[in-house]
């Protein structure tokens, strides 16, 4: 196919060098070119001869067409065959009609050597004089194109600089917009220097302020901006002046009607450093005020001028924050950053209006909002009041993680006027800890730091509140209440902040702070290590005499910096506290700091058109092995359980193929897996209900076991996956109805009540089913009904024997199971970061010990109630309620960092402790297990167990 | 060419709106409103002013309808149906589609209450509504061949808007009534920088600036929180569109955000059936609706439960919207009724109430005793909150929108006298545009703008398309808006691109008018160039001249110089140079050139342009003869006058 194509372009070509080198090229022949230079198997030669040709053409033509389709092609070689480019930079400039009466083709030419000479990483070198002559050709696109590329050549500064001054007086939108966008550029590069021309871009670009077109009007801020912050740094004896006047001609643009333009001009004013006091306030009122009338009458400006002038600024930034456009809003809320510092009476006007801001529906703005908040308290401009506090308490219990992370560094920085307000904040704090557990560690930080910024209001609060904390009359500790655990934390900064103070803070609060601190010390990664702060407490708790400069705490500003510990400083806290066993604890610690809360966003994946395909093709593939487990329910009957059990097994190896998290349908193949265990676990009940069968073989215990089995395999089954149809429920519960049956078949079962009662209830759970989705009963229900009904008005279940229910197992048949739709399987990872056998977690023996636990829930709503469950080795166990609203809003994948105390630590060197994660079931028995402090119901665990290594610090 | 324009209701007033304004030989009646207030021929406008006859499709050409609101909306069926008016009428789809409710709702109370005589009836409104024409925004409509309309958004209420209109080369944009700062579900009035020869605006709020809207918002969501927070009802009484949606909106946000889980309740069917029109009419709601609107129609409120009369003693707290908006009756009044006596829950009233309403008696002082009726006496121990939101635009809204638009003229409308007045005032002050506020039945002329057509010569198209541009230097001073500027800065560079100036219209009797080069002016007229110059001829005190030539001199020639013409013409230009510093001051030897100026020697006994002047010594007294050509005139007084003070002996 080249071939052909080469041989039918290589004629023309051969045809042309040789016989007509006068003849003009036609259109059709440089057509045929491109496919040439395009091929990379091209030989050399045919290209150079091409090349040749072309520029003959370019020497030759006359016609425009002709001309423009052989720079084109010219371009095209340079670009494919680097080592011409050289010659066709050459060929253009020498034959290129640069000079000829058509300025397109001089632009086509000199793009081609523009973008031949970046290649190269240089300039082209083009006299002022032409360029500027081509400016001024009749070309309207042409001309904004020149301008637009202005910089690819190396043209003076002057003289761009009057070419674009001078275009901004064009009739044509774009070209004007263009050259502002070029004087922009200008003030970058920085060439500009003389004051007459500096002032003079600024005052053209301030004209184009009130320009027709919006594209104009918002590059005209931009310009305005620029050169204006030039003016005023090239002009030091009237800086004041002149960046008042910017000041007022950006406001002037802040009502403007297009939304582009306001965006600009807020972001401009955000970059204002110096601005007179009476014109900032003015921003804020949209009342002409006071202030601004008295500079009138100081002769100012004249009357009529004034008024306009006033107006023109009054109540810009309000208007900014309430825009219609989150994007103004957002901008306008940012520009209050660098004002904000210019004047503390300014800021104090502000901070009301940033304070109303956190009502804004855009969740953008508000934290634009907060991020100026913060930027405020960094420079102490921030003065909170009361009037504040609804709306700032309401930002730390908001719903949303990032807002309330926000809020609480702000907080770290803010100084409070008195301690009512004080209270407010640590009772905010308090709460959003109740609400929001899994923010421990940021409270927490926020606590100490206004506590260390605070001292004497937490010594007077904590000297209140002390009875709180202390345990209570039987000796427990209520540490695991988020409350005492807060006061803790907040009690412990106050020696911190004033040496003196140390002795008003009762010395057993520092002791029973110990007890916490795991979780303290997460939390202020940012100021001291854990050994650090464990020396800090017991030092305090021992003595009351204390002093804060004996530790070398760092000054870290805890809002604006990434938090970060260098090795060298935990050795210095170390040095200077002088306890040497610590030293040995070194690795374990760093490994504990360098743990950090993480804050996951949850990212919805999209689902994307191929893996729909995929999860047609899985879902396929189970139903297949689904519809096999039908054919063999007879050989289960038969009493064939051994080759059933093969059967099964070979059905799972089927299955291993799609154990991987198989493009979204890996809900569809866990249940698939479960439903053949369960199979399997009937298939060898049912061997013992044989007739044939003699059971002296086995063990009498061995049926009870097996179905316990079949009981958690059914109960998973039914419990774990969302999505199921009401029919595929039906069937589960037929399952569980089979099992119950099969147990009260049993003489020798020994809690043939419970049976009895979970049968009952499975049934009425079917009937409602039934009910509810107009599905007829199966045989084997409808028996199951008839044989509970006569044993109810029979009066007491002892009377029925295991006969009549083993009457029922003859009507029952298994359906197929037919998978339709998306399955998601409900299941939970639980990681230990950091943690194994040679990195144990460290615990002080009777004390509770906080395990950092990242957890991941998938499909779980957030009704649910989840549970961790902690064994140690001698199977003493302890369950910790984990609440799910606290973490984010319910959706497909959750993720999040839990610290789960554990409270009975033994006293042993180390012990290991086996996690799992746990849903409590809401049909099962309540009266089926009870734990004190556990979970009423049954659990079905949701993840593998997992050992978690502690040792203590000795 | 005039424009003129008829107030019939609505000036300086508050109540009907409608004008009609004639300009070209249309005639447009903008709103036809009705005024609640009275119950007699006053309600309506007086349509009889537009034609004696009754004719009224002969008088007008279209009807232009802003807003569904009664006062201009209410009195078109009476108008149509009655007066029998049959010309095109224009309104949005939204007005189209939510006015009939409206209207219906009005009839039933004035005829079921109050057992008035019904104005019009069920079938007029229908009937009416099928003459309307809807429009969309932004949408260019031709009514005629020369009359063009064209919708914008105005903000207000679901489907306001202002409307353009266009009739040859004259513009004009009547408001209607508009908000120029956004609320929740509404967005802030949005229109095109037009030519306009006038512009007829509301004036509901001329005198009031509001604040910022944040601070009533979170005023009244921390009275509601603070009320269910302490278990208490909130009673909100609203009218069905409007309010009632934009406070659900800020409250549904807020529950979100603080994670409540107090129940929201919508009364009844007419705002459930409000809400359903909000949720189509998305493309007319604020920019923040509209954004969320791929994800989620914010007008599906997530928290909002229906409401039946079985839950008003039904004890925990809850937020219930209810209407009628001033607890005049209904099911607002029934709920008050049963929740004031009770000093935990709330009722917020709107920002206005119509006298004699429950809701007007709140809110003149906190009263703890209201009288139902002759009976029954209520005991009101709850808390009260008034809201201050309101869809008009403020002054300074109002200013805005007249800044934006620049139009030649304003015509205040809707307003109430004393306020428009001030506004009046501010508008010519501040803006330099002539202002009316015309009472009812008054008529304004105002004058319009007429284009003439002119065809181009080729030389002056071929010169505009080539850029032109000069720079020259000018004063500060001549800047107008820069008054913090200092006005001893320096002259700062200013560009003139000439292509357009060097244009003349030429217009000659009989034929079209033609623009044309300058260039080609005096071919095109046949003429020839005729140029004016001036001279000037003043006599020069030669002693001075001596005194100054040897104190310039001495140091450096002590041999004193010949008195004769060169010597004297190289004082006066060592003088001038000195003098004018900027200048470009020329040495010829006979004469001296500063750009046209020519200063020589009068060697004539009789000047034509000499001063007589009989004190001078002639034989000490030199004469000075100037000419200059008009364009130099400011400088050729400046030279003349350094020259002559050579006469006052300062130098």
């Amino acid at each position: 196919m080249a071939q052909h194509v080469l041989s039918t372009c290589e004629q023309p070509l051969s045809s042309l060098s040789a016989n007509l080198p006068e003849e003009p090229l036609s259109t059709k022949t440089l057509a045929s070119f491109i496919s040439l230079i395009i091929v990379p198997s091209t030989p050399e030669a045919t290209i150079s001869s091409i090349f040749e040709t072309l520029t003959r053409s370019l020497q030759l033509s006359r016609d425009p067409v002709v001309l423009h389709q052989t720079l084109k092609l010219l371009s095209d070689i340079a670009s494919h065959r680097p080592n011409l480019s050289r010659l066709v930079s050459d060929s253009v400039r020498t034959h290129s009609p640069l000079s000829s009466e058509s300025t397109r083709l001089a632009a086509e030419s000199l793009d081609v050597l523009a973008s031949i000479a970046e290649r190269d990483g240089t300039l082209v070198e083009l006299d002022d004089r032409s360029f500027v002559s081509l400016c001024f050709g009749p070309s309207v696109s042409i001309r904004s194109w020149l301008l637009r590329n202005a910089e690819r050549f190396s043209i003076g500064p002057y003289v761009l600089l009057t070419l674009f001054l001078g275009f901004t007086k064009d009739p044509y939108p774009y070209v004007r917009k263009i050259s502002l966008d070029g004087l922009v550029g200008l003030s970058k590069a920085g060439d500009i220097e003389d004051p007459g021309m500096i002032q003079g871009c600024y005052c053209r670009a301030v004209e184009l302020l009130r320009d027709m077109e919006d594209c104009v009007r918002s590059a005209a801020v931009r310009a305005v901006s620029a050169w204006g912050l030039i003016l005023v740094a090239s002009n030091p004896e009237a800086k004041l002046h002149w960046s008042d006047d910017l000041f007022v001609k950006l406001c002037s643009m802040g009502r403007d009607m297009s939304m582009e333009v306001r965006v600009e001009a807020f972001d401009a004013l955000g970059k204002i450093q110096m601005v007179s006091e009476h014109i900032l306030l003015q921003t804020l009122s949209k009342r002409v005020l006071g202030i601004t009338k008295e500079m009138r009458s100081l002769g100012q400006c004249p009357a009529e001028q004034f008024e306009i002038l006033a107006s023109s600024m009054a109540g810009v930034l309000v208007h900014g924050l309430e825009d219609e456009f989150y994007e103004v809003r957002k901008s306008a809320c940012h520009s209050f950053r660098t004002l904000t510092i210019i004047s503390a009476e300014f800021a104090g006007k502000a901070l009301d209006l940033l304070m109303d801001v956190l009502n804004d529906d855009s969740i953008f703005v508000r934290l634009q909002a907060l991020e100026t908040m913060l930027y405020m308290a960094t420079f102490g401009h921030l003065k909170v009041q009361g009037t504040h506090m609804h709306m700032f308490l309401g930002t730390l219990t908001d719903s949303n993680m990032i807002i309330r992370s926000s809020t609480r560094k702000i907080l770290k920085l803010v100084k409070l006027p008195n301690i009512e307000l004080f209270r407010l904040f640590v009772d905010g704090l308090i709460e959003s800890l109740e609400k929001h557990p899994q923010d421990e560690a940021g409270i927490f930080s926020a606590l100490f730091h206004i506590g260390r910024n605070h001292g004497k209001f937490v010594v007077s609060i904590i000297n209140k509140v002390s009875e709180e904390v202390e345990p209570a009359s039987e000796g427990k500790l209520g540490f695991d209440s988020a409350r005492v655990a807060a006061l803790l934390v907040l009690a412990i900064s106050a020696p911190l902040s004033h040496k003196q103070l140390a002795c008003s803070i009762p010395p057993r609060i520092f002791s029973y702070a110990v007890t916490l601190l795991g979780r303290i010390s997460a939390a202020l990664t940012d100021v001291m290590s854990q050994d650090a702060l464990l020396t800090y407490l017991t030092r305090c708790s021992r003595s009351t005499r204390f002093s804060a400069t004996e530790f070398n705490f760092r000054e870290a500003d805890p809002g604006l910096h990434v938090i970060d510990i260098p090795n060298s400083t935990s050795d210095e806290i170390n040095d200077t506290v002088g306890t040497p066993l610590q030293q040995e604890e070194e690795h374990g610690t760093s490994k504990l700091q360098s743990w950090t809360m993480m804050e996951t966003m949850e990212v919805a994946a999209p689902l994307v058109g191929y893996q729909l395909e995929a999860h047609h093709e899985v879902m396929e593939a189970m139903n297949l092995i689904l519809s096999k487990v039908k054919v063999i329910w007879p050989l289960i009957l038969s009493g064939f359980t051994n080759e059933v059990l093969r059967t099964l097994r070979s059905f799972k190896e089927e299955l291993a193929a799609f154990t991987s998290e198989s493009l979204g349908s890996g809900g569809a193949v866990a249940f698939t897996l479960q439903y053949l265990r369960v199979m399997k676990q009937l298939a060898k009940v049912w061997e013992h209900f044989l007739p044939a069968k003699k059971l002296c073989s086995s063990g009498i215990g061995e049926l009870d076991l097996v179905l316990g089995k079949l009981d958690i395999g059914l109960r998973e089954l039914r419990r774990r996956f969302t999505g199921l149809s009401l029919e595929q429920e039906l069937q589960i519960l037929e399952l569980i109805l089979l099992s119950c049956t099969l147990r009260l078949c049993k003489v020798e079962i020994c809690c043939h009540f419970a049976s009895l009662k979970k049968l009952s209830a499975t049934l009425s759970d079917v009937d409602s089913i039934l009910k509810s989705g107009y599905i007829e009963p199966s045989n084997f229900v409808s028996e199951v009904g008839k044989l509970l009904c006569l044993i109810g008005t029979s009066g007491s279940g002892t009377s029925c024997s295991p006969f009549l229910f083993k009457e029922l197992l003859k009507h029952f048949s298994l359906k197929q199971f037919v998978l339709c739709g998306r399955l998601d399987q409900v299941r939970a990872e639980l990681v230990v970061p950091d943690n194994d056998s040679e990195n144990p977690l460290h615990f002080v023996s009777r004390l509770p010990v906080g395990i950092p636990c990242k957890i991941t829930l998938h499909n779980i709503p957030s009704e649910n109630k989840l549970w961790l469950r902690m064994t140690t080795d001698d199977e003493s166990t302890q369950f910790v309620f984990l609440d799910l609203n606290l973490f984010g809003s319910s959706a497909e994948v959750r993720e999040f960092t839990y610290v789960v105390p554990f409270y009975r630590t033994p006293n042993a060197i180390s012990f290991a402790l086996r996690v799992c994660l746990g849903m409590e079931c809401f049909f099962e028995d309540v009266s089926c297990v009870k734990r004190y402090g556990g979970p009423e119901r049954e659990l079905t665990y949701l993840c593998q167990e997992k050992e978690v290594y502690l040792s203590m610090i000795i | 060419m005039a424009i003129e324009c008829l107030v019939l209701g609505a000036g300086q007033e508050v109540g009907k709106s409608c004008v009609v304004v004639s300009m070209n030989g249309k005639r447009i009646m903008f709103d036809c409103g009705m005024d609640m207030a009275y119950h007699d021929h006053r309600r309506h406008p007086d349509f009889s002013r537009l034609s004696q006859s009754g004719d009224f499709d002969a008088a007008l050409t279209c009807i232009v309808i802003t807003h569904f609101h009664l006062d201009h909306i209410g009195a078109l069926p009476y108008f149509t149906e009655v007066c029998g008016y049959r010309g095109p009428i224009y309104m949005t789809y939204p007005t189209k589609a939510l006015a009939p409710a409206m209207l219906e709702d009005y009839r039933k109370v004035m005829v079921e209450r109050r057992g008035e005589e019904e104005q019009f009836t069920s079938e007029h409104i229908v009937e009416c509504m099928k003459k309307v024409i809807a429009v969309d925004l932004k949408q260019t409509v031709q009514v005629d061949k020369e009359l063009q309309i064209r919708a914008y958004y105005a903000g207000h209420v679901l489907g306001a808007a202002m409307f353009y209109a266009k009739v040859g080369d004259t513009g004009i944009v009547y408001t209607g009534d508009y908000n120029m700062t956004p609320d929740r579900h509404l967005g802030a009035a949005q229109i095109d920088r037009l030519q306009l020869d006038l512009l007829i605006t509301e004036s509901t709020y001329a005198t009031t600036i509001r604040d910022s809207k944040y601070s009533r918002e979170r005023e009244f969501l921390k009275a509601v929180h603070n009320c269910v927070a302490g278990g208490g009802k909130v009673l909100i009484p609203t009218f069905a569109l409007g309010r009632a949606q934009e406070l659900c909106i800020l409250l549904e946000d807020y529950w979100e955000r603080v994670n409540l889980k107090v129940p929201i309740y919508f009364s009844s069917g007419l705002t459930m059936q409000a809400n359903t029109y909000y949720q189509m009419l998305i493309s007319w709601t604020s920019q923040k609706v509209k954004e969320t609107y791929s994800t989620r129609n914010a007008f599906d409120f997530k928290h909002v439960l229906n409401f039946d009369r079985s839950m008003i003693a039904a004890p925990g707290p809850c937020v219930l919207f209810a209407t009628p908006g001033w607890i005049s009756g209904g099911f607002s009044l029934e709920v008050f009724k049963q929740w004031s006596p009770s000093e935990m829950n709330l009722v917020t009233l709107p920002g206005y109430c119509a006298a004699g309403t429950i809701g007007h008696k709140l809110m003149s002082g906190k009263p703890t005793k209201i009288d139902l009726d002759k009976d029954t006496q209520l005991d009101v121990r709850c808390q009260i909150h008034q809201l201050s939101f309101s869809p008009h635009t403020d002054a300074k809204g109002i200013m805005d929108l007249v800044k934006f638009l620049s139009p030649k003229h304003v015509i205040l409308v809707h307003g109430e006298k004393p306020k428009m007045a001030t506004l009046k005032g501010r508008i010519y002050s501040e803006l330099g545009i002539q202002c009316d506020d015309p009472a009812n039945n008054e008529t304004v002329c105002i004058p319009s703008t007429h284009y003439v057509k002119a065809g181009a010569s080729n030389t002056f198209i071929r010169s505009s398309l080539n850029p032109n541009f000069k720079f020259s230097r000018c004063s500060s001073e001549d800047e107008s808006d820069s008054c913090l500027k200092d006005r001893k800065s320096m002259p700062w560079l200013q560009v003139t691109d000439e292509r357009t100036v060097e244009g003349i219209l030429v217009e000659e009797k009989s034929k079209k008018a033609k623009v044309a080069n300058q260039d080609e002016l005096l071919l095109m007229l046949g003429e020839e160039k005729h140029e004016v110059q001036f001279a000037y001829c003043c006599p020069i005190n030669i002693g001075n001249l001596e005194e100054t030539k040897s104190k310039d001199l001495t140091s450096s020639n002590n041999v004193p110089c010949i008195s004769d013409m060169c010597s004297w013409l190289r004082m006066l230009y060592i003088k001038l140079s000195d003098q004018l510093s900027g200048g470009n001051v020329q040495d010829f030897g006979e004469h001296i050139q500063v750009e046209s100026v020519h200063v020589s020697i009068c060697q004539k006994d009789r000047c034509p342009y000499r001063i007589s002047d009989s004190s001078q010594n002639k034989s000490e007294a030199v004469f000075v003869c100037c000419t200059w050509s008009v364009a130099d005139e400011k400088l050729a007084w400046k030279i003349i006058s350094i020259l002559e003070n050579f006469n006052s002996g300062t130098y």
